[in-house]
């Protein structure tokens, strides 16, 4: 392999590490307040790229903008569904059974309604950015994996000035630290936790809308990207936004570099036991690590 | 036990009565000429409810929810496909179904138990769709275009339906005998708190490869009885995600940690995907995801729960109309 071909790749890693990190941030700081692992996250990228298709289809609204628009309208949505299911569930400052297995009863009610709604057949967004490219001397780079990118680190950029500056990232993170020593302090802890998992939820749309302009879709959609941003979080150590994007960029150049060495129907088989490699190594996993810090509390 | 024997008399007096007339009664059916389709539904239900049970010994008495069942149920299949294929009786060849699902077993338990609640839950979504992946890219099983077993003779309905019928009776007994044995109130002991467990000298790492192993077996066995019956396996089929789903979903609904709810769940879910799935093909999902929300939320013992809370306010309102009429 020469310079080029491994520049090439490189590049290649970078621009869906992007997507990655966007991807999994939804889950993270979902998990981060309520310490609820989201399985439904997957049924929520799925409705934001039918969302985001639908858009385009219909009222000719370009992807970018719709993924744009999908924030807000996922953002009620999630807030929608906190109000109606996640608050029923007892709080827990562990991951719970009960928790997980609600998320995925509601995944398994998102995509059963995805499938009832649009089909089984695959789906994809075609604009005219899908085709061309740029040439940056002997690197090639897809335009709409460009396109797909900027947004994405944008996102998270925000994201990031929101956690820092702002009065609800600083609870968010108060939350994330200690959940008692939060509320003992003055956060609404309920309040907050139902605008993070409306948030996580906006991610998560907005997310698939961008995710959609890279790959086919079926309502079954998801469910690769979802054990991808198990991989990434998991790695990146479940709380921290930089952390996630570490975790994006290792899984990216894993899975990118592989193909050298792998035939390429075995490279999902790569997130996936990356994925059980990831909890397992991490000593006790890291229920365990959290089990202990909150002994003292 | 002085505890234990007190339970198992109570099992004993009444509950075996109502598992023997079951038993009884789904034996002599389809000698009461049901019909081919009637015995076909009822053929799969059983093996769902082999399935259903096996989960049960690790999800619902073990509380270790796993999601990677379909790997033992696909790897009895493509077990039993190959040694039919290869001559064996078929009765041997669901033995070594089981023997091979048992033995995967254990390099998939000894890191994946290192895990709590819903990382192992996480981590074994991780194996099955590895393994999922690498059987669909394996060329000795025929890939991702599947396995077709070639067995002679005519296609007897009815000893396929006795050989599900004979295995779920056996599942059902290891699932009693595992929640009134001691063996079993270790594994209560180890759902509840694993470091008090640990600290009244159960190893809990033991205690859960023990029942992952029982339950590996069950459920090979009964993806061994499949795959004689349908002829064809693929990849996408027994070894798919959704396999692994519903063999998760029957005993949730049904009832995890009961004997009895396991197998209702099975038997209800068998018979209603098969049917929906003609008419509705997605359906019966949306169904059973609406009530497993459902169930977490108001019901954590499933169908079971439910009954009993039927039987409660039934004798409630019989002692009270009783009551009235007296007074």
């Amino acid at each position: 392999m020469d310079t080029t071909d491994f520049a090439n790749l490189l590049v290649s890693a970078l621009l869906l590490a992007g997507i990655y990190a966007a991807m999994s941030v939804g889950m993270t700081i979902i998990y981060g307040v309520m310490k609820i692992v989201n399985l439904a996250h997957a049924g929520f990228l799925m409705l934001g790229a039918y969302f985001v298709l639908e858009l385009y289809e219909r009222l000719n609204v370009d992807p970018l903008v719709g993924s744009l628009l999908a924030f807000p309208v996922f953002l009620v949505a999630g807030m929608l569904v906190h109000w109606l299911l996640v608050k029923r569930i007892p709080v827990s400052d562990q991951p719970t059974l009960a928790s997980l297995l609600l998320m995925f009863g509601l995944w398994l009610v998102l995509q059963n309604i995805g499938y009832l709604i649009w089909g089984n057949s695959d789906r994809s967004i075609l604009t005219p950015r899908t085709l061309s490219s740029w040439h940056l001397g002997p690197i090639t780079i897809p335009t709409v994996r460009l396109t797909v990118f900027i947004p994405a680190v944008c996102s998270l950029g925000l994201l990031e000035f929101v956690l820092r500056r702002t009065w609800y990232g600083r609870g968010v993170r108060a939350l994330m630290q200690n959940r008692y020593a939060g509320r003992l302090a003055g956060i609404p802890v309920e309040k907050m936790a139902r605008l993070t998992f409306g948030v996580g939820i906006g991610l998560a749309g907005a997310a698939g809308g961008l995710l959609a302009q890279l790959y086919s879709f079926s309502p079954d959609f998801g469910h690769g990207f979802l054990l991808r941003s198990f991989v990434i979080i998991v790695l990146g150590g479940l709380e921290s936004f930089w952390g996630a994007a570490a975790g994006a960029m290792v899984l990216a150049l894993v899975e990118t570099f592989i193909i050298l060495v792998l035939p390429a129907g075995y490279q999902p088989a790569i997130a996936f036991s990356l994925l059980v490699l990831a909890l397992v190594v991490l000593p006790g996993g890291i229920a365990g690590i959290f089990a202990k810090k909150h002994r003292w509390a | 036990m002085r505890a234990t024997s007190v339970q198992m008399g109570h099992f004993l007096n009444y509950r075996v009565a109502a598992w023997g007339t079951t038993l009884i009664v789904l034996g002599i059916l389809p000698g009461c000429g049901i019909g081919p389709n009637l015995t076909r539904l009822l053929f799969t239900a059983l093996v769902w409810i082999i399935t259903s049970v096996a989960w049960n010994l690790l999800g619902g008495f073990t509380g270790q929810v796993s999601f990677g069942f379909a790997v033992f149920y696909g790897l009895g299949a493509y077990t039993a496909a190959m040694g039919i294929n290869g001559g064996l009786n078929p009765l041997a060849a669901f033995a070594i179904s089981g023997l091979a699902a048992a033995i995967a077993s254990i390099p998939i338990g000894l890191p994946t138990f290192r895990l709590r609640g819903p990382y192992f839950a996480i981590a074994t979504i991780g194996v099955s769709e590895a393994v999922r992946v690498v059987m669909t890219n394996l060329s000795f099983t025929g890939g991702a275009s599947g396995y077709r077993i070639a067995e002679h003779g005519p296609f007897r309905p009815l000893e396929h339906y006795y050989t599900a019928l004979g295995f779920a009776g056996v599942a059902v007994v290891i699932s009693a005998w595992t929640h009134y044995s001691k063996f079993g109130l270790s594994l209560q002991a180890v759902r509840e708190d694993e470091e008090a467990a640990a600290d009244i000298g159960v190893n809990p790492l033991k205690a859960k490869l023990m029942v992952h192993l029982q339950a590996a077996a069950l459920t090979g066995i009964a993806g061994g009885v499949y795959a004689r019956y349908a002829a064809y396996i693929h990849p996408q089929g027994v070894f798919a995600f959704h396999t692994s789903v519903a063999i998760l979903l029957m005993p949730i609904i049904g009832g995890a940690g009961t004997v009895a709810g396991p197998v209702i769940g099975g038997f209800v879910y068998g018979l209603v995907q098969e049917e929906l799935v003609a008419a509705f093909p997605q359906f019966h999902l949306l169904l059973y995801g609406a009530l497993l929300i459902v169930i977490i939320l108001f019901e954590p013992r499933g169908v079971v729960g439910w009954l009993g809370k039927l039987r409660v306010f039934i004798e409630r309102t019989w002692r009270k109309s009783a009551a009235a009429s007296v007074g």
